[in-house]
């Protein structure tokens, strides 16, 4: 084959430009941390790559998502604390009343100080946590009287009396997995019913008339929702350890995608500097080669 | 017998013929750097020896005469261009295709950390925000916000691939100029070369100049050449009239043949792009060559102006075809389905007052502009609460912000069996993905057969200065050989004239 110093200058050139792309490629590679830059450097590895950041991100969702849960029931579990502490010393207090050896003035005492203990109930009740109420089932900002005043999921009149209490018992749903739905708050109905401050009222009543056989019946109503209580808070127990458990999964799950993810799309940097470092070697020969092919001609041997 | 000068007339045509040979080698080195330049070379021819009627001398008449320039030709292989050729018409296709794939991608910018995909994570992230703490303002702004942000991404999608389009529009009309442009220039050439050929001259530099043209025509379309001769007395090298039809994508004519450019009848047919929107849509109506009319699908001869085509879109059987009208058709298909379900499940839902909620995005009544003109209703813009959270009318209910989530992750009837907002949108990016890959495959192997042919060529064609170098130094040593016997017949007719017949004086 004839070769002309056009043809060599012109294959040098476009062997210069293919190794400047090549480089190119290595330091978009090197500087972006990617081993694709457009769709078309690789459909597959592109289309992979917009799944799994969809998965990252609802992993890290349902991980926000259950933390918030893991809030409602912390909160819920404590304020349920308190309310057994209440209703055992309202259970003392009727124990020691049922004696019979107690005067008036102290029955009276005593019904004060059950008084301020439901006081104490309706505010437990009444608990807000981040501006929401957690024991009125989906209405958590309270519900409305009609004439635009809030009403609270438990209320008193002037004199003390609980006048109405919460009647939404509905679940507040919070999504922790796909298509899973955890209850986060506590049935109010099971805990803090009217008949729980009925039942106060009524032993208060019994301890200013000093009925010893509706004082005596008072303990047994204090134990029924003392056991109402402990079951509630068996209830939220199960549903915390259900929760401990996909949050256990959602963090093993959120570091196998981001791994997938990782590997799918991320450039292995050990090899990418390796291209490079070879990449530009052979650059370096080629522009020595040039400069060395391009020189000399029969001319500079005429004279 | 010879004639007494014969010598002197030997050598002098031997002076002349090296002369004309030193002459092209220069002609060679001045343009050795010419595009499209074809080396040439002197056909030496021996002149015969003419043997007088009466003269039955066999031995003066086999003395030769001499040598004369017969020819100057040009040195080059036609099957070499016609390869050429083909490999330039693919890479003009493939190569403009490519580009205009790199400038859709470069919109979609998947995958990436700011395209559609993720604002569509993000509103989800968002909604899942919302069905935690639905009684929140600030989650319901958010709410709204990455809403505005998905409407937006869509309009900045489809107005910007409309951009492209527009861009394209004129960039066919620039390359149907570019055409026409060559084919008149052929033409004129071709008109040259008729007017030169019948005295028996051969217009190296004219044949130069229309095959560079070709070259350059055969970026544009795929074109089919054939040659005839010139009226009058030609030389029987000569290149004769080229006659330019326009071929398919196989290399075979059309039926009927479409002639671009008629050698001997020396006529143009102009190729004129047509552009209109009776489809409601700007695209190629028709493409129309001379009397003969082509459709865009019709149109296959491979080539820039084909890709083009393609890319902008045109009219077939009642739609807009190509690559761009049909993204844009996807975004329309994706943002129209979307917002009518999402509206849907929204009107289905309470806002944070339990009324029943409303629309949610604004969306054109048909999907024909759908992406361009998708919005966040006015009035949720001015007042979160009205973002439809609850499922029942409570408060604390998120279950419809869970449900206005799922039309993004889960399967959208009107999509599609078992397709989803997200993996329509993943298939429409892979297959762009794919085609624009294939497109940029084909260049790259079109480039790469494209420089062997050229090498080839050039191998062939192509002027090499240590050749011309040694032809000049063989040239030179012949023309200073003659001058020399030039020389030796001179002193021999010296010694006749001057020096005979002169005994004792």
């Amino acid at each position: 084959m004839r070769v002309t110093q056009g043809m060599l200058s012109n294959n040098m050139l476009r062997n210069l430009s293919q190794s400047y792309d090549n480089l190119g490629k290595y330091m978009d590679q090197l500087s972006t941390g990617k081993k694709v830059n457009r769709p078309s450097d690789d459909p597959v590895v592109a289309m992979k790559g917009m799944n799994y950041r969809t998965q990252v991100t609802e992993v890290e969702q349902y991980q926000r998502n259950s933390s918030e849960v893991h809030n409602w029931m912390d909160n819920s579990d404590s304020a349920l604390d308190k309310a057994t502490q209440a209703l055992q010393r309202l259970r003392e207090l009727a124990v020691q009343a049922s004696n019979g050896a107690y005067e008036e003035s102290q029955r009276e005492n005593i019904a004060a100080e059950v008084d301020q203990l439901k006081k104490h109930l309706v505010e437990i009740a009444n608990t807000k946590v981040n501006n929401k109420f957690i024991f009125n089932g989906t209405a958590t900002t309270g519900t409305d009287d009609g004439a635009g005043n809030l009403v609270e999921p438990v209320t008193l009149d002037p004199n003390g009396t609980v006048v109405t209490v919460s009647t939404n018992t509905d679940p507040v749903l919070i999504e922790v997995a796909n298509g899973v739905k955890l209850g986060a708050n506590v049935d109010p109905n099971t805990v803090f019913s009217s008949d729980l401050f009925a039942d106060i009222e009524a032993f208060s009543d019994a301890l200013k008339t000093n009925s010893q056989d509706l004082i005596g019946q008072s303990i047994e109503n204090m134990d029924t929702h003392i056991e109402g209580v402990v079951n509630a808070r068996a209830d939220l127990g199960a549903r915390m350890n259900r929760l401990d458990l996909i949050e256990d999964r959602l963090s093993s799950q959120l570091i196998s995608a981001t791994q997938m993810m990782s590997d799918n799309e991320d450039a292995d940097m050990e090899k990418v500097i390796m291209d490079l470092t070879t990449q530009e070697s052979i650059h370096r020969a080629a522009l020595g080669a040039g400069a060395r092919v391009i020189q000399p001609s029969l001319l500079d041997f005429l004279r | 017998m010879t004639s007494t000068f014969h010598g002197l007339e030997v050598a002098k045509r031997a002076l002349f013929a090296q002369q004309a040979a030193l002459y092209t080698t220069s002609h060679n080195i001045a343009n050795a750097n010419t595009d499209g330049y074809t080396r040439q070379r002197v056909n030496f021819d021996q002149v015969s020896t003419l043997s007088g009627s009466r003269s039955n001398a066999l031995f003066e008449s086999q003395i030769g005469s001499g040598v004369e320039a017969g020819s100057i030709e040009r040195v080059r292989d036609k099957f070499l261009d016609l390869q050429y050729r083909g490999e330039t018409s693919k890479l003009g296709y493939y190569g403009s295709l490519a580009s205009s794939f790199q400038q859709m991608e470069e919109i979609m910018n998947e995958p990436s950390d700011t395209g559609l995909s993720k604002s569509m994570d993000k509103f989800w992230q968002a909604l899942q925000d919302l069905s935690v703490n639905p009684e929140d303002s600030g989650a319901r702004s958010v709410v709204v916000e990455r809403g505005i942000a998905v409407a937006e991404t869509f309009n900045y999608l489809s107005t910007s691939l409309s951009a492209v389009r527009t861009d394209l529009e004129n960039e066919i009309d620039v390359t149907q100029k570019e055409l026409n442009s060559i084919l008149n220039q052929i033409n004129n050439v071709n008109q040259q070369i008729s007017e030169i050929e019948p005295h028996g001259y051969l217009p190296n530099d004219l044949y130069d100049e229309r095959d560079r043209l070709i070259d350059q025509l055969s970026n544009i379309v795929n074109v089919k050449v054939s040659y005839d001769a010139s009226g009058g007395q030609p030389n029987p090298m000569a290149g004769g009239l080229a006659t330019i039809e326009l071929v398919n994508e196989s290399g075979d004519s059309f039926d009927p043949p479409v002639t671009l450019v008629d050698g001997p009848t020396k006529q143009v047919n102009e190729v004129t792009v047509n552009i209109d929107d009776t489809l409601g849509k700007r695209a190629v109506s028709s493409i129309t060559v001379g009397t003969s009319t082509f459709t865009g699908a019709d149109f296959t001869s491979t080539g820039k102006m084909q890709a083009l085509v393609e890319a902008y879109g045109y009219q077939d059987a009642g739609t807009v075809k190509g690559e761009f009208p049909q993204m844009l058709d996807a975004l329309d298909e994706l943002a129209f389905n979307f917002a009518n379900e999402f509206n849907a499940a929204h009107r289905g839902g309470f806002d944070l007052e339990g009324n029943p909620g409303t629309d949610f995005f604004t969306v054109n009544a048909t999907q024909a502009g759908a992406a361009t003109s998708l919005d966040v209703l006015t009035t949720i813009k001015n007042d979160e609460d009205l973002v439809a959270a609850s499922s029942d009318g409570t408060s604390g209910d998120g279950q419809n912000a869970l449900a206005l989530g799922s039309k993004i992750q889960d399967p959208v009837a009107s999509l599609g069996e078992n397709t989803s907002v997200k993996s329509y949108y993943a298939s429409v990016i892979g297959k762009m993905a794919v085609d624009s890959q294939e497109a940029i495959r084909m260049e790259s192997n079109a480039g790469v057969l494209q420089q062997q042919v050229l090498e080839r060529r050039q191998s062939v064609s192509a002027v090499s200065l240590d050749e011309e170098m040694t032809n000049m130094i063989t040239f030179q040593h012949a023309y200073n050989a003659a001058a020399r016997s030039l020389t030796a017949v001179d002193e021999m007719l010296d010694r006749i004239i001057n020096n005979m017949g002169i005994v004792g004086r």
